[in-house]
């Protein structure tokens, strides 16, 4: 139980005011000549029993009314999560707000998805309960922090809205540790609403064990989580992973790959086939095709949807029919023309130019346009950086203006591919420099290791893995890195465990180091060709990304950046305010361009996190897990001072009965047998 | 006999005797006087008031004889008539402290002399001997009953230094004037009967095997029934007991039972030893209980 003025409960020793009185009384007593003492002897004698406990009845309902007032008046909240809080009231208190997308999920009676009814039961419950001087909201999207004026305020605020971003639990909670060391409430409450989506949470993040240690360190500090952990009773979710704008002599059409996910575990057991509309929408034409879903899903490949020659670039969406979350049922595409695809080599060799303008001169798909240049060292004034997607760059590592040209393109979400140059020097690039050129020892010049599972050499569509195991390295240069404890990941490595290809992380785009080269006395991978082929396209796909004017985005508060606002185009009903922007599901324009935004895969695919390995990541800190369901309408705390304010009146009405004089019988009896004795029996002489 | 400007005396007051010249005091039993008085006797003897006929038998006087049922009947009757005598009014009179009990002014023990005192005087008046037993557990006196008029300025001198204090003695007293009065008499007792009732119940039974016409005033007052207090009171006990700190308002219904319980109990030895009873008030005036309990035993007309 708490109390929302627990300082009344300092006049809980009032309740010993009846024995004081009782006690004083006894001491007021006044002095009385009797006569009748045998009957007062046998009166105390019989004051046993019933009538001790009748008296100690009296002095218990009195205490207990007295008691009932205090607590009444203290305005008590059941809750049995309360019990274990600790009856102070915060300084500050800390909201955490999940807004990620899984957090929309719905209870279709009600209506009340799992971010409203935690909002609601918090505003109600903080509304009760005292929160302290500073009402403190941490936003999941960008983790800043926002004072809030009252509890009720958090509802209706554009930055408690749903949004289609995924929450950084961590970074929250790290936010939290700065706000609190830097602001020093004291005793403060951080309240963590969350359906425990283990994308959010990060369980396994390294991070977990510096936040814990440093919120051992700050005292007077709780956390309440408030998990959602239900999962939809009906869900499904849906998702294009892939649209073209193709241009054909007939005519032009979108080539999309659809994918639908289910979360019902009875329709994932069953073997029941089902159909389901789909609505596709493009350039505000509508037609719904029927999918037929399995126990996972759907998947709808190649799709192609005729369009009008003319329209070069737009956007559409595709939709499921409503269920328990809204939010996973359309997703927003956009689409252009597929721009030229330029890359270019800088380079003072030029038979190594050469291997690199014919890996990349040759498009992957008849309908592309690529574009390889390549330039010696002297002219990279020339390079055009608006129009480049990939630079290769094997020359030593610039410094000076050209180094921050190259961030620059780096962070415009290209790409950039650093191979060793022949002369030697000790430049630095990317907290990266090349070290000196070693010749591996026998059979230690092959591939021993490389990521399969993603980037430059992941296995192609059908599974099977590249090649890289017959590539063959004579020399190779190593890379060194400046910043230990992110020496980059490194994507394949040779036999004596240096690495080939390393990729330095970035915010945006990609920056490569790729140890040899791809001519003949350094490696097998001009040669062999494929495993060369297939990095330098793979690596022109996805800065080429970056020159489209339509872009896929995972919704995030930066996503949308740029000098010019960008413009909402869809949808039109419920649009976020502007500075909501890139958080919500949408389609964007800006000038030329074109922008959807979606929730991202993370949010589709991650699973629930364990309550037990939630409970784990607060271990010895004070925390309560309150485990509500969505839509649930009970409050999390109810006053309940009618209940004692009703106790303290049955109280005081049992003590009057108590306390109520008995008929005075001896008196009648008295006057009674006073008359009948004058008469007494002489007949009976 | 009565001297009015005797302030030693002044608990007896002229206006109730006054009041009471009409009512004789009379027994309920026959009493056996040594003189003619005005009282029945248990032995037959010449007065005007005929008793009975029986037969003759040899050795009767003759000049009792009825000579009108004899020329009647053909046989010997004997003539019987009743005798009248006087009687002992034995006073005995509690003393124990607790009689100092007053309300409004009115002790108990003052109220005793006057019932006593008043009691004495129509005795004496109508020529009965009276005698005066002093029941405390320390002080014990014993004036056996006399009919002149000498002997009633000392019962009433004693009653008037009659002082209530230690406790009560009553029982033994009732005992002992059991044994010690000789004759029948008529046993007056004024108390406030603060002893168990089985105590009682032996001192009345005796009492009544000695063939004496017993009386008690029981003297109690409405406080004492009611006890009606309304905070925690140390009670004094007024023989001298140990003191009883008590809340009236936890043991007033318990004392109220014990009380309820107690007259209930004495009424039933009252009514088994054949006592007349008379439950007094301090509060009623005494010519009022006096004259209730003389007309109460005026004889029956026949």
């Amino acid at each position: 139980m708490s109390f929302l003025n627990p300082l009344i409960l300092a006049a809980l020793p009032l309740m010993a005011l009846p024995i004081l009185i009782h006690l004083i009384n006894q001491h007021r007593h006044r002095t009385v000549q009797w006569a009748a003492m045998m009957f007062l002897v046998s009166a105390k004698r019989m004051h046993k029993g019933m009538a001790r406990l009748r008296y100690l009845l009296i002095m218990l309902m009195r205490i207990a009314a007295i008691g009932a007032m205090i607590f009444a008046f203290s305005r008590p909240l059941a809750s049995g999560w309360m019990s274990g809080v600790g009856m102070g009231k915060p300084d500050a208190t800390l909201i955490l707000l999940d807004r990620s997308a899984s957090m929309e999920t719905q209870n279709i009676q009600t209506g009340e998805s799992k971010r409203s009814t935690a909002l609601k039961k918090l505003a109600e419950l903080l509304e009760k309960r005292d929160y302290g001087s500073q009402l403190i909201l941490i936003d999941s999207t960008n983790g800043e922090t926002h004072p809030i004026e009252s509890p009720k305020a958090l509802i209706g605020l554009p930055i408690t809205e749903a949004t289609a971003t995924s929450a950084n639990i961590p970074g929250m909670l790290e936010t939290a540790l700065a706000y609190l060391k830097a602001n020093k409430p004291g005793r403060a409450d951080i309240w963590i609403c969350s359906d425990l989506n283990e994308n959010d949470w990060a369980p396994d993040s390294g991070r977990w064990a510096a936040i814990r240690e440093q919120f051992a360190q700050l005292k007077g500090v709780h956390h309440f989580l408030l998990s959602y952990t239900d999962q939809p009773s009906n869900n499904l979710s849906i998702r294009v992973a892939n649209v073209k704008r193709r241009q054909t002599r007939n005519r032009d059409e979108l080539i999309l790959d659809v994918l639908l996910r289910t979360e019902n575990q009875q329709t994932q057991t069953s073997n029941v086939a089902r159909r389901i509309p789909i609505e596709l929408e493009v350039n505000n034409v509508r037609s719904v095709i029927d999918v037929e879903l399995d126990a996972q899903g759907a998947s709808l490949q190649g799709h192609r949807i005729p369009i009008d020659s003319k329209l070069r670039s737009g956007w559409g969406s595709v939709a499921l029919p409503s269920d328990s979350n809204p939010l996973d049922n359309r997703f927003y595409f956009v689409f252009s023309e597929p721009p030229v695809r330029k890359a270019i080599i800088v380079t003072d060799t030029s038979k190594t130019g050469k291997a690199f303008r014919r890996g990349l001169g040759i498009p992957t798909e008849s309908h592309l346009q690529h574009s390889a240049k390549v330039i010696p060292l002297s002219r990279v004034t020339e390079i055009d950086w608006e129009s480049t997607g990939l630079l290769i760059w094997q020359a030593p590592l610039p410094s000076g203006l050209l180094a921050k040209q190259i961030e620059s393109f780096v962070n415009s979400g290209r790409v950039v591919m650093f191979f060793p140059p022949t002369q030697s020097g000790s430049e630095k690039l990317f907290n990266s420099s090349w070290g000196n050129w070693q010749k591996p020892e026998q059979d230690r010049g092959k591939v021993a290791w490389w990521r399969g599972n993603a980037d430059l050499f992941a296995h192609v569509g059908s599974g099977d893995p590249l090649p890289l195991n017959e590539l063959r390295t004579y020399r190779y240069r190593t890379i060194e890195s400046l910043k230990a404890e992110n020496p980059g990941t490194p994507l394949a490595r040779l036999g004596d465990d240096k690495p080939l290809l390393v990729r330095v992380a970035t915010d945006r785009g990609g920056v490569y180091f790729c140890s040899t080269l791809p001519t003949a006395q350094f490696s097998s991978l001009e040669r062999d060709g494929v495993v060369f082929y297939v990095m330098l396209q793979r690596a022109l796909a996805e800065a080429s990304r970056s020159l489209s004017p339509a872009s896929q985005h995972d919704a995030a508060p930066d996503v949308l950046a740029g000098h010019t606002p960008w413009k909402l185009v869809a949808p039109i009903e419920n649009a976020p305010s502007i500075s909501q922007h890139g958080l919500h599901a949408g389609v964007y324009q800006n000038e030329g361009y074109w922008a959807a935004v979606n929730r991202s895969l993370d949010e589709d695919h991650s699973k629930t996190t364990r309550v037990e390995t939630v409970d784990e990541l607060f271990d010895g800190l004070p925390y309560q897990r309150i485990d509500d369901s969505v839509g649930n309408t009970s409050s999390l705390a109810n006053e309940i001072w009618r209940i004692f304010l009703i106790t303290m009146v049955l109280a005081l009405i049992l003590e009057a009965a108590l306390c109520m004089p008995e008929k005075k019988v001896a008196q009648q009896r008295f006057n009674e047998f006073s008359m009948a004795s004058g008469n007494m029996k002489q007949e009976s002489l | 006999m009565f001297d009015k400007t005797n302030s030693q005396h002044s608990f007896i007051d002229p206006k109730v005797l006054a009041r009471l010249s009409g009512l004789g005091l009379h027994t309920r039993i026959p009493m056996l006087g040594s003189v003619s008085g005005r009282h029945r006797s248990s032995v037959r003897g010449s007065s005007l008031e005929f008793a009975e006929y029986r037969k003759y038998v040899p050795g009767d006087d003759i000049r009792r004889m009825d000579w009108r049922a004899w020329g009647r009947s053909d046989r010997f009757y004997i003539k019987e008539f009743e005798a009248d005598t006087n009687l002992r009014l034995c006073l005995i009179v509690d003393t124990s402290g607790s009689l100092n009990f007053t309300v409004d002014g009115i002790s108990k023990i003052n109220y005793i002399k006057s019932l006593a005192g008043t009691l004495a005087y129509l005795a004496s008046r109508q020529g009965d001997a009276v005698g005066l037993y002093c029941a405390g557990k320390n002080f014990h006196t014993e004036i056996k009953p006399k009919r002149n008029a000498t002997h009633l300025r000392i019962v009433l001198n004693e009653l008037a230094e009659i002082k209530a204090e230690g406790e009560t003695g009553l029982a033994e007293s009732l005992h002992k004037a059991a044994e010690g009065i000789d004759q029948r008499a008529l046993v007056v007792v004024i108390s406030d009967l603060y002893i168990e009732p089985d105590i009682l119940n032996s001192c009345f039974q005796h009492l009544r095997f000695r063939k004496h016409d017993v009386v008690t005033f029981h003297l109690l007052d409405q406080s004492e029934v009611d006890f009606d207090f309304d905070r925690p009171t140390r009670f004094v006990d007024m023989e001298g007991g140990v003191p009883i700190m008590a809340d009236p308002s936890l043991v007033s219904k318990q004392y109220q039972q014990a009380i309820t319980g107690y007259l209930a109990d004495l009424e039933t030895v009252m009514l088994d030893a054949a006592i007349d009873y008379h439950r007094v008030n301090l509060r009623d005036p005494v010519d009022e209980i006096l004259a209730r309990f003389l007309v109460g035993r005026k004889p029956k007309k026949k």
